[in-house]
């Protein structure tokens, strides 16, 4: 069999009007080309020379606009610095870094290319040979993992008369928490005595002042130590406190939820813990497929919501994975 | 709402003036309308934004100022596009006073461009390119600040000496391509014309004709350096001062205050022949200039021929038929701010005898005297003539008596009811129009017919053809002698016969005035023609003058220009390969992501089973873990993808056909494989372990 070895004429024709780059005119680069259009035919119909010459001044800076346009759109390097925690339908903080060696950059717009997440981040002038953080205020309209397959960079300079664009194409994911919506629900009582994984309440961490000091048991927490006196006690001993017990909620995912009533748990979930936590206390979490054992702080919750994040996304997650 | 950046607006309020002023230059904008705009102008530059709370209002001004600008419209009393620049105008300044908000930038320069526009239309001086440059620059600016400070966060500075120097370049480059675009690009006419017919900014009328000359009046004109004509002769006389008399008309009867004319003949033709003409005929084209302010046509003395005129007015450029009134006048028959036409005159040295063509009452006239004549005029003749009864003699003695003992001025004292007696016998001195009537009444005195002629005296020579200004504006006298018909004779001084102005301005309207030709020239009258003969020099060795020997040491080699040309045309071309070899290098990529598409379209015809997003290199992997048989296939044809759309080895010819038949067949193969195997056996599942 002969092998063609040009491509056929529609893919050609296609990969013509695809450019790298895209090309929009804006509101004002309309109403720009309309004069301009106007002032060519006026021009042809009339002979007035000075109509061919304003005619060529407003040719010339369309011409200017697309070489000053693609100057500073060239030699970019984009990375994406990324979030410290995105929730759906929330607004939150994104960062890209951007930067190029020579040449300045000026009114560049930075958005994530096909995706859901919407906003856009602004830099008004690039310094050569500096690496400049652009902020933007980003929102996802659900919560799981969004594939980021590139960044759109879009510039009106010069004159704000067309926007073109270019995708820096860089693979990423993000993952979007859910929201922390309010929970109609009560999280349950407290778990009473050990139970599972969770051990003994009283290995947990308590509150107010020093109350005395004891021996470790087995499976207490060990940052409880006071390590002065243990060295010079010779065995391990603990600190209490006053208020000694911290409560630990088990809180769950029912299973076979899908839709919206799973999104609605997964906020109500999101949002208990987030309460519990703050108080002080120690939550787990238990999912369909997977548990988490309780614990407090801020590293918790962030476990938590990123479990809750990958409820009904276990599939990309393997892909991921693999 | 953040406040936007006070040099951007005033960028912006500036541009909009340089646009009003393309326009404002042609100096047919109705003076309201200048003040309005320049008020508006002043106040915005002030950022006093006045019609900020008012919009309502403002807007309702606006109307009721479309209404009357519409009124004078449909009257006839202005036309449609100094009524659509007057509103443009109107716009612009209503625009500027208003909040500062993206809406309003907008409008403003757009308006701003339909102004300049209309400008064009308005206008052909040369400030208008100064205005459109001044526009385009300002304009530009103001749109790259707003650009910039759209994207600059809130609080944080505009980078403004950043953006000056890559937009100065621009906005130099964008000249440099407008003077290319209007150079190069092709007309569809041979013969183009910008607009003639703006009177210009202050013009005022200042030499124009009347039907009388009255004496007695200041000599303000003489002082005045406007430049009322511009005239190409042929043959080219090549002097830098053509001191030369340019005739307009001339007057035969004189009551003691004001000389008028006897009714001549009237006829009107495209062409008035007033000497028959001859081999040796001077030909003039010439251009009477918003300045000049009247109908009638001027030529070189003793013009034989007038005609061929068109009268540009501000609806356009018409053809003017030509009328001949007493006094030898010819007049436009269309009113027109400016004019152009033909005119033909003998040589300074011709003979023609017109006296035959006069009528009788014409003759008469030519001897006639004023009823209360001092009689010590024609004394003072008598005693100065001494018996010389030779018409051409006796003039040029009188007018040596008159340049010897009195004294030229342009300062009148008062109102005197015998003009002529008080400048001959008691002041002593006048200017132009005493002497030029005391040598005509002093020859009548004599039995010598004489009449006086009015019109310009001078010619400065500018890039090829010379201008006459206002003050250039003279009379003289025409002696009629026997058998030559009328001579020329001048009796006031030479050195006080032309314009009277300031030395230091008059240069520097020369300069602008030679500037403003090659303006009108290169830009205004550029046509196709012009096109072709530029084409023809570059390629062309320059043709030599007839009749001169051939240099055999010159090559037969185009000129150095042509080499030039054809070095800038390859260092395009090249550049333009060099863009272009960009979107060819990028083939090998598009091939990869071709293969990739067939490949897709093939695995899905084939319904192999995939997740969704998954990849082609995520598929390979999955089904050679899982030790599918069409990972045999796949796996080539992924590993030559990647390193094709990614690792810069590009597809071989044929190739891309030669894996996707192996694909092909492995699909059918398992198709088959399928297709025999029991229903009980489940088909691979979509989840990765």
């Amino acid at each position: 069999m002969k092998a063609s070895a040009r491509p056929p004429f529609r893919a050609r024709l296609r990969a013509f009007f695809r450019p790298p780059r895209t090309l929009s005119v804006t509101k004002t680069g309309r109403t720009y080309l309309v004069v301009t259009f106007g002032v060519g035919l006026g021009a042809l119909n009339t002979g007035n020379n000075l109509l061919y010459l304003l005619l060529g001044l407003l040719l010339s800076m369309v011409v200017v606009s697309g070489v000053l346009s693609e100057r500073c759109l060239r030699d970019l390097t984009v990375r994406r610095v990324g979030a410290d925690a995105a929730f759906a339908r929330e607004p939150f903080a994104y960062r890209w870094a951007v930067s190029r060696k020579a040449g300045h950059g000026f009114a560049l717009t930075f958005s994530e290319d096909l995706s859901p997440l919407t906003g856009t981040g602004r830099l008004g002038h690039l310094p050569p040979g500096q690496e400049c953080v652009v902020r933007a205020d980003l929102a996802a309209p659900h919560r799981g993992p969004v594939r980021l397959s590139g960044v759109r960079v879009t510039t009106t300079w010069p004159l704000g008369l067309f926007a073109k664009t270019r995708v820096f194409f860089l693979e990423g994911t993000l993952l979007v928490y859910p929201r922390r919506g309010y929970a109609c629900k009560e999280p349950g009582p407290a778990e009473s005595g050990p139970r599972g994984e969770a051990g003994s309440p009283r290995h947990l961490d308590g509150t107010g002042d020093v109350a005395g000091l004891r021996e470790l048991t087995p499976n207490e927490d060990a940052r409880r130590i006071h390590w002065l006196k243990s060295a010079s006690a010779g065995r391990l001993l603990k600190v209490e406190r006053e208020r000694e017990e911290r409560r630990i909620w088990k809180l769950s995912l029912e299973t076979g939820l899908t839709g919206d009533a799973l999104e609605r748990r997964c906020e109500e979930v999101a949002y208990q813990a987030h309460q519990l936590l703050e108080a002080g206390n120690e939550v787990g979490l238990q999912l369909p497929e997977r548990t988490l054992r309780p614990a407090a702080g801020g590293g918790q919750e962030r476990r938590i919501l990123q479990a809750l994040a990958w409820v009904g996304f276990e599939d990309t997650d393997s892909r991921e994975a693999a | 709402m953040r406040r936007p950046l006070r040099l951007r607006l005033v960028l912006r309020d500036l541009a909009a003036g340089a646009a009003f002023g393309a326009m404002a230059v042609s100096g047919q904008l109705p003076v309201w309308a200048l003040g309005v705009f320049l008020g508006a102008l002043v106040l915005a530059l002030c950022d006093v934004r006045l019609v900020a709370r008012h919009a309502r209002l403002s807007a309702l001004g606006l109307l009721v100022a479309a209404v009357l600008l519409g009124m004078q419209l449909m009257s006839g009393a202005m036309n449609a596009v100094v009524a659509a620049c007057s509103f443009a105008g109107l716009i612009a300044a209503q625009r500027m006073l208003s909040t500062p908000d993206a809406a309003a930038e907008g409008q403003t320069h757009l308006t701003g461009l339909l102004m300049v526009a209309g400008g064009a239309a308005l206008s052909g001086d040369m400030t208008y390119a100064l205005c459109l440059i001044a526009f385009g620059v300002l304009a530009s600016l103001s749109l790259a600040l707003g650009v910039v400070e759209a994207a600059v966060p809130d609080g944080e500075p505009v980078p403004v000496r950043a953006v000056l120097r890559p937009l100065s370049g621009g906005v130099t480059f964008a000249v440099a391509g407008a003077v290319a675009f209007f150079v190069l690009f092709p007309r569809l006419n041979w013969a183009m014309v910008g607009p003639r017919s703006a009177p210009g900014l202050g013009a005022v009328s200042t030499a124009g004709f009347s039907n009388t000359v009255r004496l007695g009046g200041a000599g303000t004109i003489k002082s005045n350096p406007r430049v009322v004509l511009r005239a190409q002769l042929a043959p080219d006389p090549g002097r830098d001062a053509l001191d030369a008399y340019w005739v307009g008309r001339t007057y035969d009867t004189f009551d003691g205050l004001e000389w008028t004319n006897v009714a001549g003949a009237q006829q009107t033709e495209r062409q008035i022949t007033l000497r028959p003409a001859s081999d040796t005929l001077v030909h003039q084209r010439i251009e009477l200039l918003p300045a000049y302010g009247s109908r009638t046509l001027i030529a070189l003395e003793t013009p034989s021929r007038l005609g061929n005129a068109l009268a540009h007015t501000p609806t356009g450029t018409r053809s003017s038929p030509v009328q001949l009134h007493g006094g030898g006048e010819v007049r436009f028959t269309i009113t027109a701010p400016s004019y152009t036409y033909e005119a033909y005159s003998l040589p300074p040295d011709g003979k023609a005898d017109l006296s035959t063509a006069l009528l009788q009452p014409e003759k008469d006239q030519l001897l006639a005297l004023p009823e209360h004549l001092d009689p010590r005029v024609g004394q003072l003749a008598s005693r100065v003539l001494a018996g010389e009864k030779e018409p051409l003699a006796a003039a040029r003695k009188l007018a040596s008596f008159l340049q010897r003992d009195y004294a030229y001025t342009l300062e009148q004292g008062g109102m005197p009811e015998d003009p002529l007696g008080d400048f001959l016998f008691v002041r002593k001195a006048g200017h132009c129009e005493h002497f030029a009537t005391a040598l005509t009444v002093l020859l009548r005195t004599q039995g010598i017919p004489a009449r006086l002629a009015t019109g310009f005296y001078g010619g400065t020579r500018v890039d090829g053809g010379y201008l006459v200004r206002a003050g250039d504006a003279h009379a003289w006298t025409h002696v009629l002698v026997p058998g030559r018909g009328f001579i020329t004779v001048d009796a006031t001084p030479p050195s006080n016969r032309t314009s009277q102005g300031p030395v230091l301005l008059e240069r520097l309207l020369a300069l602008y005035e030679a500037v403003e030709a090659r303006w009108r020239n290169s830009v205004v009258d550029y046509s196709f023609r012009d096109q072709f003969e530029l084409a023809s020099a570059l390629v062309r060795p320059p043709r030599r003058p007839a009749g001169s020997a051939e240099n055999p040491g010159s090559s037969r080699l185009p000129p150095p220009r042509a080499w030039v040309t054809a070095a800038v045309v390859a260092f395009v071309v090249w550049r333009a390969s060099r863009f272009a070899s960009r979107w060819t290098s990028r083939a090998p990529a598009l091939e990869a992501t071709r293969l990739l598409d067939r490949v897709e379209a093939l695995l899905q015809r084939a319904h192999v089973p995939r997740f969704e997003h998954e990849a082609l290199e995520d598929l390979t992997t999955r089904l050679a873990r899982d030790g599918h048989p069409l990972a045999l296939a796949l796996t080539p044809l992924t590993r030559r993808y990647l390193e094709a759309r990614f690792g810069r080895r590009a597809l071989r010819e044929g190739e891309a056909e030669h894996l996707l038949a192996t694909l092909r067949r492995a699909l059918e193969a398992e198709a088959a494989r399928r297709a025999v195997k029991p229903d009980g056996q489940s088909s691979p599942t979509a989840r990765a372990s």
